[in-house]
């Protein structure tokens, strides 16, 4: 983010240049705090309706909420801990699979945006 | 009569006019003829419709009910949307092989009996391995070859299951079973094995990065959706089917996180996808079913999208890797929304498709108290928002700046996945027109405000997970790195067993010769020298001899046979 600063970005579509302010680290803070709001409100919105369900565990407050937020953290911390038994070099199987390969440039129409 | 064409010959014949077309044209006819396919599926007729004797059997070629019917209206949309994405694409053997693979899918999802589903089972196998070899590297090269034993192998032994199911029942008729004898594990086993189950999966993981980059858009719609279509017809109620279609959401999500491929990630993603589908089937309940063709049908669909956005970006970078990609949203702005959307389609946000068709599945496993089922279904929901609803957007188009400022994808594939992109929010916002398509009528309200609500809650939820373990610096990041997965059973381990043995068999054999050659050498020698062609003993053999024996044997000969 910080290298390409001085960089001419009026070249860019102007959708892009639309989402320009997703570079700035303050309209990162804002989203994220903008996602914290949304999720207490989610989380307090199960105290205000009726829940029509199929499962009794459905019906303990914020069960979907807890579940994804816990289950996705537990499944990214084991996916790390797995890298420290599967984890291997790029180079692993070559030559016989594309890992390490390049892609054929002949089959690729590699073009800067003002190219 | 045009409806009593069937779809599959259209392909074909195609298929052999397009080597000779000006490639200006060529285009043209491989878009036209999906159109033309997908009217004629439109408008058939149910029932059997075409018969042809082969060898004293009877084949059923075109079997149309409403399960066909879906599958084949969703295969010929898929190859329209494919081959507009592969406009650009001057290469005679991938239009041919496209051609034939989606006409072989089509041909296959109408097949009566098992030796029509045969043939075209293989047919759909020797045509994608050119969507592989396409890509013309050395890699590719070994690839395609792994993919294609794996591929045949389904197709010889769904073979061996259809003779030994002729010899029980007397009828090749591809129609339900039930699992007990040896001829219906082999055919259901040969459908796992295009299905991706568990520990037979590695092929699709695999393959599919290998593939060129219009390759994998095209890959990713037929084959395993044929074997999905398959398991549904044959084999739909098989309780033991939940199970390997739950442990088929569960385990490629951890693989998902971690691996560097944004195209395998989404190859793990899909083989979670397909494992709500066989859930489904193995429910097997009319809700369940539903849910099942459904979820192909939109996932077909998303995941084609996916495929498409992160296809652009290779076409562009000549990377799909996580840690080389990154920024890109600034210069290619219209991909990155259209990879939102089929992101958001595969993580099942309301308005978007996956929402309408995956609560039919949930639900069933709910309904039919498969508590534990449904709980591991609801973690994949999440587990699959959070790589590929967050991680391929997030690190193709955002993440760190890779300071690479690619043009925006071509104008073709940006209509490819506009029009893809613009279904998969169609279908969510109004279902009914998919809910019609269904094998059953469908009596299911998705937008109600518990189901609206708590999906959010669980996604959004899952969203703050991955935003407090990427600010924690806890979410690992992407490496350049292969992952061991059951592949390495074969490709590494296979190989060293047999280069042991290799190696003990040519040591063991050397030895022997040391040992024993010198005396077996000595007492060969003696021989050649006496009876050998310079020996003494040859010498004084008259030619007459020969003749006399000849003679003998033949007198024996014509004994015996007057004899009998």
């Amino acid at each position: 983010m910080s290298g390409h600063r001085d960089e001419d970005t009026s070249k860019f579509p102007l959708l892009g240049r639309l989402f320009l302010w997703a570079d700035n680290p303050k309209s990162v803070n804002k989203m994220v705090y903008g996602l914290y709001t949304l999720c207490a409100a989610l989380f307090a919105a199960d105290f205000l309706y009726h829940k029509h369900v199929y499962l009794a565990v459905e019906e303990f407050p914020g069960f979907y909420a807890l579940y994804g937020f816990f289950m996705c953290a537990l499944l990214v911390i084991c996916a790390k801990g797995m890298r420290v038994f599967l984890k291997r070099d790029e180079d692993y199987y070559t030559p016989y699979d594309v890992e390490s390969e390049e892609y054929p440039e002949d089959q690729l129409e590699k073009v800067d945006h003002d190219g | 009569m045009v409806e009593m064409i069937p779809p599959a010959f259209l392909f074909f014949a195609a298929a052999v006019i397009v080597p000779f077309l000006p490639m200006m044209l060529r285009p043209f006819l491989l878009i036209a003829v999906p159109i033309l396919s997908g009217l004629i599926v439109w408008s058939l007729p149910e029932g059997m419709l075409w018969q042809v004797g082969f060898f004293g059997f009877e084949l059923e070629l075109m079997r149309v009910d409403a399960l066909s019917r879906i599958f084949a209206l969703i295969f010929s949309l898929a190859a329209f949307l494919g081959n507009l994405y592969a406009w650009h694409v001057r290469d005679t053997v991938q239009q041919v092989a496209a051609l034939l693979y989606a006409g072989a899918a089509i041909g296959a999802v109408f097949a009566g009996d098992l030796i029509t589903l045969f043939f075209y089972w293989e047919g759909t196998a020797i045509a994608s391995v050119f969507l592989i070899w396409a890509r013309r590297t050395e890699g590719a090269y070994h690839t395609g070859l792994r993919y294609l034993i794996i591929q045949i192998a389904s197709g010889v032994i769904l073979l061996a299951g259809a003779v030994l199911w002729h010899a029980e029942t007397g009828s090749i008729t591809f129609e339900r079973m039930t699992l007990g004898s040896p001829a219906t594990y082999l055919i259901f086993f040969s459908f796992g094995m295009k299905c991706a189950f568990p520990l037979l999966h590695n092929w699709l993981q695999d393959a599919y990065p290998a593939a060129t980059v219009t390759g994998t858009v095209i890959l990713s719609a037929f084959t395993t959706k044929l074997a999905v279509y398959a398991l549904a017809r044959g084999f739909a109620g098989t309780e033991v089917l939940i199970y390997i279609g739950a442990l088929m959401t569960l385990f490629p999500i951890f693989y998902a996180v971690i691996e560097n491929d944004l195209r395998r990630v989404l190859a793990y993603s899909l083989n979670n996808q397909l494992g709500f589908m066989v859930v489904g089937i193995g429910i097997g309940t009319e809700l369940a079913l539903n849910g099942t063709a459904a979820h192909a049908f939109a996932h077909i669909l998303y995941k084609a999208l996916l495929f498409m956005s992160v296809g652009a970006v290779l076409f562009r970078t000549g990377t799909a890797k996580g840690s080389e990609l990154g920024g890109l949203y600034k210069t290619m702005p219209l991909t990155m929304i259209f990879c939102v959307v089929g992101a958001a389609s595969i993580s099942a946000f309301p308005l978007f498709s996956g929402f309408v068709t995956k609560s039919l599945i949930l639900s069933a496993s709910a309904k039919e108290h498969y508590n534990y089922i449904w709980a591991i279904l609801l973690f994949a929901s999440a587990g699959v928002f959070h790589h590929s609803g967050i991680k391929i957007p997030y690190f193709a188009f955002f993440a760190h700046d890779s300071g690479k400022r690619p043009k925006e994808a071509p104008v073709h594939m940006l209509l490819a996945m506009g029009i893809t992109a613009f279904l998969c929010v169609a279908i969510g916002v109004y279902p009914e027109p998919l809910y019609a398509l269904l094998p059953y009528e469908v009596k299911y309200e998705s937008y109600t405000t518990t189901h609206v609500i708590t999906q959010l809650q669980l996604l959004f939820f899952s969203a703050l997970a991955f935003t407090v373990l990427m600010r924690t610096g806890i979410y690992p990041p992407e490496l350049k790195s292969v992952n061991l997965d059951f592949d390495w059973s074969y490709r590494r381990a296979g190989r060293a067993v047999l280069g042991y043995f290799h190696a003990v068999a040519g040591l063991s054999g050397a030895y022997f010769t040391a040992l024993v050659g010198g005396w077996i050498g000595r007492v060969y020698d003696r021989f050649h020298h006496s009876t050998g062609p310079e020996g003494r003993l040859a010498q004084s053999w008259p030619t007459g001899a020969m003749v006399l024996w000849i003679a003998i044997l033949l007198g024996v000969t014509m004994a015996v046979n007057f004899l009998n």
